[in-house]
């Protein structure tokens, strides 16, 4: 039997000296994926498991131009806020179009940040070759059952997708990290917070072993831009994406001024589409431009046989919510 | 001798419905005992080769481990002997050799004192092989094909000589998926040996009596020394049919460690570890005079098997009966792999066949520009096609004219693409299901207790179908009981035999077994009133109908006796009886015409139609489906269903409508969503959950419209037709007809997915 020590501290420095001093201790939030890790997968055998359920670091709070989304808040709570609603309504969309409702009762925004990836070669410890599981030992994704990889920001050494639907909208939004470790308190660019598995594909992120997601920090939207978020799958409710994507615009007679993309279901990190809003921003909002930008966006995929139809399928749907979303009253 | 409870046909409530929502039906797995030891399941990492070293002894260290199975160390076990043509090949014995056919092929039991501990020191087993190439394609060298491998390939006519004389040729290759059972709940075994070497096992099965039965030869025990327990199950669709290992698996642990063993399967076991539907590919030809005439079909099926298993599997075989015409051939390969045994899973092969032929008939509407519906019609086949006998019955022109009025089929713009609903493309399908007859041999026992009661018993299980309801109620009718005085017992092989629950024939062979029991019961009591001065005295059964707990004389209702009288006046505790069933002459009457006329022609058809045996009918079927599809994004979305089924005589129209309800839902994943991904070296399912493999959610589900027709079919005294799984048939044909109707694209291919439409 597994066995490992759980603590459950009430004081923030307290659980982070707990995880920051022993090499093998993890952080507990709401637990949807961590349990399955540990329990259900036995891909990850802690021997400290730091439950950070109680520690003061919920709620939401409300600024002039941003909110302050406490790293424990769930993704339903997020959800239900009055002016995630009203500022950041493809925010609201993208976490109401994730998980399940109890999921999202129970799953927090730290956790949803942070994440683990969906590939049933790192989630299952038979397979040997998992360089994110065992540095080194190869990638069997690759040329395996890939429908649910990555086709954006993938290496030789791993194509795991980032799952996560609500990452799309924040890092578009260029939402910030506000972490607490042993070395201090630092904030941290969403866009600069997960990293791309290159040569080292069991680094997801740029936290330190012990640094705790206290808060995400996410800008509002100015009140005249439009935002959507649409996601693609094979089944109606309760899959992950094949894509999605998230936009806000700000449009000023047919002209985008300002744009904001995020694409999910095909990054290995969630995707900034930076190219297309720089091909977008000052255009006319277009069929054609649009197209163009899907396509420049998308130009450096480097899919495998399973993940083939998804580069098609990514410039479909961000045409199809570029145009829709510069159509449609809001 | 009728009943008057008038109780059959209406929507009675699941009897078993208050204790399966207040958690007080057990299922295996709620089963536990003193001093209980729990188990856990090692399985192989490969497709195929064999151990060359396993290490338990970093599990055996752990704490709490009472001990690890292996091959080298497990009892040695005998294999049951497989029946001839038998549904149910019995699985070989686990962990006898070191050899390795599949992933996930079990290699050792941890059994320790904690599920947990368990299943964190079967983490700790090591496993090293001798790994060879696993066959795992048909392409593959190690693959062995086989042609006709249940020698059920069967034709009439000439079949290519008829194709090069048609108008119309259509032709295609159509695959479907490997899909797993996937029951709610998670399959177990909980294995007792008990003082004298009696076995006892709670255990997830379809089949209780052929679990005894193979566990006795596993252990060369006598059967009477083997009791299965199984009242209560979470769903099956086939996958406790067969016994699997691990039912075997936890009789050795208790016996090795000489205390109760449970084991719980795991969902990824699930996948690997009780069969699948195996995937298929299908070769159809399908030609036909300009008028709309059929004139040849040529249907031929693949299924992918494992090495060990003979399982039963033809593919085509509906298409020999589905309609009129003169020359039909159906054939069948079967192709050997390194995969785990597949299974029968819900309209086993039905489901696929009829995706090729339904499929193919659409496309030959187009090529005939003839309605889909008119082009059935003008091949109706008024009886059985390939023996010439009259069907029981069928009402299948009752199921297209029903559904097309019910679906608005005549507001169809047959113009591919003309129909839409703003950014959604709309398309209309249908697909029209001759289902198969299947009856097995059963029996059952009836009793009235002294206080007017009665019991009624058959160790069959209830898989969630409805048999406890169906089965309470039928005893009630003819017992001239109400529902409440009718308790169904069952789920114990100390009670009288059933078969398998499957193959849409129980309701059928053990409704008619409680029919006779319950009749022979009247008699058993009438035999009592012969010996006094009763006014039923010399009354037969067919002389006496039943009321309220009466025995009346039916020509005169005034005058009769209690069960409760009759009983008290002979100072009986009960009076019991038991009942039979067996399957129509006509079942295996047309099995061998059918194939005498392929062997011997026009002479065998001669020969065959000197007799005049009707055909036992299965249950016949028209689903109407609309679709929405996304053009650009290849968003596919099932919008309306409307089934119309001939089910004869419907015993319950709620729990009935519920099995057609059910298996549209099952379709729709076959159709859309299902398909187990294996990994091309070794065989691995890569998508064993439930978050990887996707079944509908109710998102996915659209309002079902439910219709029965028909009369009650004269071949069973209940005129019923089995309903378990022909709801499951026709949808995914449908659904690929209306997803053409929408977009002008055929996919042949299961299940259809978003890159398909793109």
């Amino acid at each position: 039997m597994m066995t490992f020590e759980y603590a459950r501290p009430l004081d923030v420095d307290e659980a982070i000296a707990a995880v920051a001093t022993d090499p093998l201790a993890t952080y507990l939030a709401g637990g949807t994926t961590q349990v399955d890790l540990m329990l259900k997968d036995g891909i990850v055998s802690p021997d400290r498991v730091v439950d950070i359920t109680r520690l003061p670091l919920g709620g939401i709070e409300h600024r002039a131009e941003a909110i302050d989304v406490g790293a424990l808040a769930t993704m339903e709570e997020l959800a239900g806020d009055r002016i995630v609603a009203e500022r950041l309504p493809f925010v609201r969309e993208a976490l109401l179009l994730g998980a399940s409702v109890q999921l999202r009762n129970m799953a927090t925004i730290g956790g949803n940040v942070l994440q683990r990836t969906r590939c049933r070669y790192f989630r299952d410890a038979a397979v040997e070759a998992c360089n994110k599981r065992r540095p080194g030992s190869g990638c069997a994704a690759i040329a395996g059952a890939a429908r649910m990889h990555a086709i954006l920001g993938t290496s030789e050494h791993c194509i795991a997708l980032h799952a996560s639907d609500a990452c799309v909208p924040l890092v578009a939004l260029d939402a910030v990290v506000h972490t607490r470790g042993p070395a201090g308190e630092r904030t941290i660019p969403f866009s600069e917070f997960h990293l791309p598995p290159g040569d080292t594909p069991e680094v997801e992120n740029v936290l330190e072993h012990g640094e705790l997601i206290t808060s995400v920090e996410v800008p509002l939207l100015p009140r005249e831009a439009r935002s959507s978020y649409a996601k693609v799958r094979d089944r109606t409710s309760y899959e992950f994406a094949l894509v999605s994507v998230g936009v806000a615009i700000v449009l000023a007679d047919d002209v985008i001024r300002d744009v904001r993309i995020g694409l999910g279901g095909v990054g290995t990190v969630p995707w900034r589409a930076r190219k297309a809003e720089s091909l977008l921003r000052g255009g006319p909002a277009e069929p054609e431009a649009f197209r163009a930008a899907a396509a420049a966006e998308l130009a450096p995929a480097a899919p495998v046989d399973g993940t083939a139809f998804k580069v098609e399928l990514a410039e479909r749907t961000l045409v199809r919510v570029l145009t829709t979303i510069t159509e449609g009253e809001r | 001798m009728t009943g008057a409870s008038g109780i059959l046909g209406a929507g009675v409530d699941r009897v078993d419905g208050p204790r399966k929502v207040t958690g007080a039906a057990r299922y295996p797995s709620d089963f536990s005992f003193e001093n209980q030891a729990y188990a856990s399941l090692v399985r192989a990492t490969i497709g195929s080769g064999r151990i060359a070293r396993i290490d338990t002894s970093a599990a055996e260290a752990t704490s709490g481990v009472i001990a690890v199975i292996t091959h080298a160390n497990a009892p040695r076990l005998h294999k049951a002997r497989a029946k001839l043509m038998t549904l149910t090949p019995p699985p070989d014995p686990p962990l006898q050799t070191g050899e390795i056919d599949h992933y996930g092929q079990y290699v050792a039991v941890v059994v320790a004192e904690t599920q947990q501990q368990a299943a964190g020191a079967a983490r700790l087993v090591r496993v090293e092989y001798e790994v060879e190439d696993a066959a795992l394609s048909a392409e593959a060298p190690g693959a062995r094909v086989e042609t006709n491998p249940y020698h059920l390939d069967l034709k009439r006519g000439d079949v290519e000589a008829a194709l090069r004389s048609a108008d119309v040729l259509v032709e295609g290759t159509y695959t479907t998926s490997a899909c797993a059972h996937n029951p709610i709940g998670l399959f177990s075994t909980v294995a007792r040996w008990e003082a004298g070497g009696t076995l006892v096992v709670h255990d997830s099965t379809q089949n209780p009596f052929h679990v005894r039965e193979v566990l006795a030869a596993t252990f060369r025990m006598s059967e009477e020394d083997v009791r299965v327990l199984a009242p209560f199950v979470g769903g099956a669709f086939g996958a406790g049919l067969r016994v699997s290992p691990h039912t075997i698996l936890a009789a050795v642990a208790a016996r090795v460690v000489h205390r109760p063993v449970k084991i719980v399967l795991t969902r990824p076991e699930m996948f690997t570890g009780l069969g699948h539907r195996p995937d298929s590919v299908q070769q159809l030809r399908v030609g036909a005079n300009r008028d709309g005439t059929l004139v040849a079909i040529d249907h031929e099926g693949a299924t992918t098997a494992s090495f060990g298993v003979n399982l039963l599997y033809p593919i085509p075989m509906g298409t020999l009966y589905a309609y009129e015409c003169p020359n039909v051939a159906v054939r069948d390969r079967r192709v050997r792999l390194n995969i785990p045994p597949a299974a029968h899973m819900r309209a086993p092969g039905e489901a696929e066949g009829n995706f090729a032929l339904e499929s193919a008939l659409d496309e030959l509407s187009y090529a005939l520009e003839m309605d889909p519906i008119e082009l059935r019609l003008r091949n109706y086949a008024e009886v059985q096609p390939q023996t010439g006998g009259e069907w029981s019955s069928k009402a299948l022109r009752d199921c297209y004219a029903v559904g097309a009025d019910r679906f608005g089929w005549g507001d169809r713009d047959a113009r591919i693409g003309s129909m839409r609903d703003g950014d959604w493309l709309v398309g209309y399908g249908f697909a029209g299901i001759s289902y198969g007859h299947q009856q097995v041999k059963c029996s059952a026992r009836a009793r009235i207790l002294a206080d007017g009661r009665a019991v009624v018993s058959s160790g069959t299980t209830e898989i969630g179908v409805g048999t406890m309801t169906v089965m309470t109620q039928l005893a009630a009718e003819y017992l001239g009981l109400s529902l409440e005085d009718v308790e169904f017992t069952l789920g114990d092989t100390r009670l009288p035999e059933a078969p398998y629950v499957g193959g849409s024939g129980l309701t059928i062979a053990l409704g008619t077994a409680i029919r006779d029991a319950c009749l022979n019961l009247v008699q058993a009591f009438l035999d009592l009133a012969d010996k006094d001065g009763s006014p039923l005295g010399g009354c037969r059964v067919g002389d006496v109908v039943l009321v309220d707990g009466r025995i009346l004389r039916a020509d005169d209702p005034t005058v009769g006796e209690r069960f409760v009288d009759l009983l008290r006046r002979y100072d009986l505790d009960e009076l019991a009886a038991d009942g039979e069933s067996s399957p129509p002459r006509g079942d295996v009457g047309t099995q061998v015409k059918s194939l005498i006329v392929s062997k011997h022609g026009h002479v065998g058809r001669k020969l065959v139609g000197a007799s005049k045996a009707m055909v036992p009918a299965g249950a016949f079927g028209a689903r109407f489906v609309e679709v929405r599809v996304d053009r650009a994004l290849g968003l596919l979305r099932v919008t309306r269903v409307v089934s119309v089924i001939d089910a004869g005589r419907v015993v319950n129209e709620k729990t009935a409508r519920s099995q057609i309800i059910g298996g549209t839902v099952q379709g729709i994943g076959m159709a859309m969503f299902e398909e187990i991904v294996t990994d091309a070296t070794t065989g691995r399912v890569a998508n064993a959950t439930f978050g990887d493999y996707l079944v509908p959610v109710n998102a996915d589900i659209p309002r079902m419209d439910v219709v029965f027709v028909g009369r009650p079919d004269p071949a069973n005294p209940l005129g019923a037709k089995g309903v378990g799984e022909v709801g499951f048939v026709g949808i995914p044909a449908a659904i690929a007809n209306a997803v053409y109707h929408a977009t002008g694209r055929r996919v042949r291919s299961l299940p259809i997915t978003i890159d398909k439409l793109l």
